[in-house]
């Protein structure tokens, strides 16, 4: 199937440099991104990922008696491209801090504690609907070093494929409801209030003892539909 | 018809799990051949950055993107002094194309991903010709064994490496 991929909108996508976000100053580059031709070196992408990031730990609450600490919640997350199809069998990378705001990674230095019963990364394949579903704990907040203030609000990591190399997509989900939301210099980069609502969770009716969220992940691609007759 | 909007690139943050950058980085572990791909991922002032997530995609040596034998795609993350390396086989050209291997950057303060591409010469290429004359030899890797190059990656700063937008 033919992709096509169109030029980022910078309403609904941030554009590096944010003044709230020190790094990002000293990261993103100065000059100006070029634009490119795309050929099938950009419009093709690995297949088979599966075989090479196999799927790891899909219930990051814990199990028996070594159950994580926090709210118990259940992530519904759909994948889909821009045509609003979903991509069965393509690899989603999660991972988040624990309820006090602590990540696994050893080069975290926030002083909460590690909760030995939580481990903040999974990597799951999306079933035939493009649909992941994940049991976790609600992430917290944390303070960001050298930051004058900010803390970020509670939020998820996703990292997932699309059709192509060039639908590569990195990004966090954050919660409703949240007032640490509304002063994120993340959240906020998108300038876009829809878009920028798009990257909330839905909180929707459950009937179990986890609070269920719904969420889509859209990968930019869309079907070069060919010409009609 | 339905048309979505692509959802917003965020930053990966410092905190990518360690586990998921190992093991990815050889896409040749049986080829005779492979070539390694080494170098350095700095910040403004050459300050050289930790942990920083490099991927690649590339054709394999008949210039191909959909081969079955060989996986074209792999993951790297720099060290503490900001190396990287990737152990792989130099692409054939595809038509159209000249060899080359496309670089994917992510990392904190990154807001979105960054893209680059290391070819192997000073070649005649579409994608190498969009980027101005003066800055084209910043994307041509440095060959400094028979069987490795050297492709180092300045983010922002003096020779600044340049990054694509698509």
């Amino acid at each position: 199937m033919a992709v096509v991929i169109e030029p980022r909108d910078p309403l609904t996508q941030a554009q590096g440099v944010e003044a709230g976000y020190a790094q990002t100053g000293r990261r993103w580059p100065a000059q100006a991104l070029v634009r490119r031709p795309h050929s099938a070196a950009e419009l093709s992408g690995p297949r088979g990922l599966a075989h090479r990031l196999p799927p790891v730990k899909g219930d990051l609450a814990g199990y028996g008696a070594k159950r994580a600490l926090g709210q118990l919640l259940r992530l519904r997350i759909r994948v889909l491209d821009e045509d609003g199809a979903p991509l069965p069998g393509t690899v989603v990378e999660v991972w988040h801090c624990n309820s006090a705001g602590k990540y696994i990674h050893p080069n975290d230095t926030h002083d909460a504690p590690v909760d030995p019963n939580f481990y903040g990364a999974a990597r799951l394949l999306t079933g035939d609907t493009g649909l992941i579903e994940l049991r976790t704990i609600k992430p917290g907040a944390y303070p960001v070093p050298d930051s004058n203030g900010w803390f970020r609000p509670p939020h998820v990591h996703f990292s997932v494929w699309g059709r192509v190399w060039l639908s590569r997509l990195v990004t966090q989900m954050f919660f409703p409801g949240e007032p640490l939301n509304d002063t994120d210099a993340i959240l906020n980069a998108i300038r876009d209030p829809q878009a920028r609502g798009r990257c909330i969770a839905r909180l929707v009716p459950s009937t179990t003892n986890e609070l269920v969220y719904e969420y889509q992940l859209v990968v930019r691609g869309r079907n070069a539909s060919p010409g009609m007759p | 018809m339905t048309r979505l909007v692509p959802t917003a690139e965020m930053t990966l943050g410092p905190f990518f799990p360690r586990e998921f950058a190992q093991g990815l980085h050889d896409l040749a572990p049986a080829a005779a051949g492979a070539i390694e791909i080494t170098g350095c991922v700095t910040e403004l002032d050459g300050k050289p950055l930790d942990n920083l997530v490099l991927e690649i995609w590339q054709a394999d040596g008949a210039g191909r993107f959909d081969s079955r034998d060989f996986p074209g795609w792999g993951r790297a993350a720099t060290d503490a002094q900001g190396n990287y390396r990737f152990r792989t086989i130099r692409p054939g050209a595809c038509p159209g194309r000249a060899p080359h291997i496309n670089f994917l950057i992510l990392y904190s303060g990154l807001m979105r991903q960054l893209q680059t591409v290391m070819f192997f010469d000073h070649s005649d290429d579409p994608v190498l010709h969009a980027v101005e004359d003066r800055r084209r030899k910043l994307l041509v890797g440095k060959q400094i064994s028979p069987t490795s190059y050297r492709f180092d990656i300045r983010l922002r700063g003096g020779d600044e490496t340049p990054f694509f937008d698509d």
